[in-house]
């Protein structure tokens, strides 16, 4: 005995997968639902520790620490640190916007589709940069009320500027992170090393210049270093016309970043493809 | 269950669960990498304010390296019973004829122990990188130190582990509450140059005596017998704080059918 079922009504597909507006859908409404089933922490009962909580803490953590070690002002190392929280969201975040895709086994479907490649992948920055600016704003109202932290009002917008353009490179370089946790166990790993190594060599609570050459150099190739001195430099009265020059290599540094992250990505898809591993984890 | 047979138990548990930490990408960052990235960043901060001599860098690497076993602690112990109920073993070791709470003892110790493996590396990392002598005021009294933070942030651990199974996302817990303690405790920071109403708070965690036990042995003009004295006395209130609370957790985990929740 068989049952002969009716074919089920689909809704037909007007979208054509090529045109602009599909591909704006993909970035928008993509990038929208990646953050809010992707990312484990955008839920008030995480949030609040972990990007309220753990931010305030640390600020008031080196503001001592930079007191008490280094003798200058508590209000360097809270801008320092204000401008670093954003990277809770950018690196951690994005890692986990890209590599959950693998951990909830939904990547083989979003690589079956012909959505464009280019509006899912960057689709995901938008609320990841507008989560990291919200830390980061939070975490430097905290260091203007607490510990010193001041802005020369004519050069807000300069440095309003200087905080987006570096959380969007941050935002970057945890977009590469996430492409590379396709392929690790513990993806979490690279994420936490990259949190910290900021704190370090970043100029967030050692100015780069007193670090060694060798060090120098790396802090020269990571998010943060050129963009978080713009802030201070506009903070205290610069001009665009004197960080500008910053503010465009932080810009760089971040662009180059989510080049590679995307290039990673597609190699990625093409090698799982080849290998018929898209869904091993 | 004997002395002796109470004693093997905690002592395999503990070293079961460090062979565990030892493969975890984790905690192996958290015990070995962290603290000694956070012990170079002191030390350029101690070296930007002219303090280099030989007790200050080993006072910033003691404390980078207490930093890490208080990280390992509240991470491996904040989410021991969750970990277990993940894993499906909770149900099996509740049930066990041994004691339960031995067996969480055991993880404790090890996640302690194994943070404090870290401590070795920054001193490793000073003493080749910044040429930092090692030296001990009380070298008698060192081990007496280490063990007696070993117990105080084991039991601290236990505690940890019992209370924050309360909250369903304990490593959210765990992520706002290592800041705190570094600076609390006076690990990096001394406690004096912190406002006074945060020195009690001070009093009652095992870190910060620990610190002390251990800074006492090697940096001291004074033995460390106090904070020796202080660690033992949290170490014995944590732990039954923390059967209270593990015997309130079983409570309504068996009354509520949650054991195997996951």
């Amino acid at each position: 005995m068989s049952a002969v079922t009716a074919p089920i009504a689909l809704p037909s597909v007007n979208a054509d997968p090529g045109s602009l507006r599909t591909a704006w859908r993909v970035f928008w409404r993509g990038g929208l639902m990646s953050y809010g089933m992707l990312f484990n922490w955008a839920r008030p009962a995480i949030y609040i520790p972990t990007l309220i909580g753990g931010p305030t803490f640390q600020l008031l953590f080196f503001a001592a620490l930079g007191s008490y070690a280094a003798g200058r002002s508590p209000a360097y190392f809270a801008l320092g640190n204000a401008v670093q929280v954003s990277a809770l969201s950018g690196i951690f975040g994005m890692t986990m916007a890209i590599a959950n895709e693998r951990f909830f086994s939904t990547l083989p479907a979003i690589l079956a589709t012909p959505a464009n490649r280019v509006a899912l992948f960057t689709g995901r920055f938008l609320p990841f940069i507008a989560n990291g600016l919200f830390v980061s704003l939070y975490a430097i109202a905290f260091g203007v009320v607490f510990l010193g932290v001041r802005f020369e009002a004519p050069t807000l917008g300069v440095a309003g500027l200087a905080l987006l353009v570096t959380v969007f490179s941050c935002t970057a370089i945890g977009a590469l992170q996430g492409a590379i946790s396709l392929r690790l166990r513990d993806g979490l790993f690279g994420a936490n090393l990259l949190m910290l190594s900021f704190l370090l060599f970043s100029g967030v609570n050692i100015p780069v210049a007193t670090l060694p050459a060798w060090m120098q150099v790396i802090s020269n190739l990571l998010p943060f270093t050129h963009g978080l001195e713009a802030v201070r430099q506009a903070a205290a009265g610069a001009g665009l016309d004197r960080v500008g020059g910053l503010i465009a290599i932080e810009a760089g540094i971040g662009v180059a970043y989510a080049v590679a992250a995307f290039a990673l990505f597609s190699y990625l898809e093409r090698s799982a493809r080849a290998n018929a591993t898209l869904d091993v984890r | 269950m004997s002395l002796a047979r109470s004693v093997r138990l905690i002592w395999w548990v503990t070293w079961f669960n460090v062979r565990m930490l030892l493969v975890s990408e984790f905690f192996v960052l958290l015990t070995f990498v962290s603290p000694l990235i956070f012990a170079t960043l002191a030390f350029f901060l101690f070296r930007l304010g002219h303090s280099t001599g030989g007790q200050t860098l080993l006072y910033a690497a003691l404390g980078s390296g207490m930093m890490g076993v208080w990280s390992t602690t509240l991470f491996g112990c904040g989410g021991a019973i969750a970990w277990q109920r993940w894993e499906g073993t909770l149900e099996l070791l509740v049930n066990a004829p041994t004691r339960y709470d031995f067996i969480l003892a055991g993880q404790a110790f090890g996640a302690v122990i194994f943070g404090f493996a870290g401590i070795l590396m920054t001193i490793a990392w000073g003493m080749l990188l910044f040429g930092m002598p090692l030296t001990s005021t009380f070298p008698l009294l060192l081990p007496l130190s280490l063990f007696a933070a070993v117990v105080s942030l084991g039991a601290l651990g236990m505690l940890i582990a019992t209370s924050f199974v309360l909250y369903r996302h304990a490593n959210a817990l765990s992520n706002m509450l290592e800041y705190p303690i570094w600076l609390v405790a006076g690990l990096l920071v001394p406690i004096a140059t912190l406002p006074a109403w945060v020195q009690p708070i001070s009093w009652l965690l095992a870190p910060t005596w620990g610190m002390d036990a251990i800074r006492g042995a090697t940096l001291q003009s004074q033995p460390p017998w106090f904070a020796i004295g202080m660690c033992f006395a949290l170490a014995v209130v944590y732990y039954f704080l923390a059967r209270v609370a593990l015997r309130y957790v079983l409570h309504l985990a068996r009354r509520d059918a949650t054991l195997d929740l996951r």
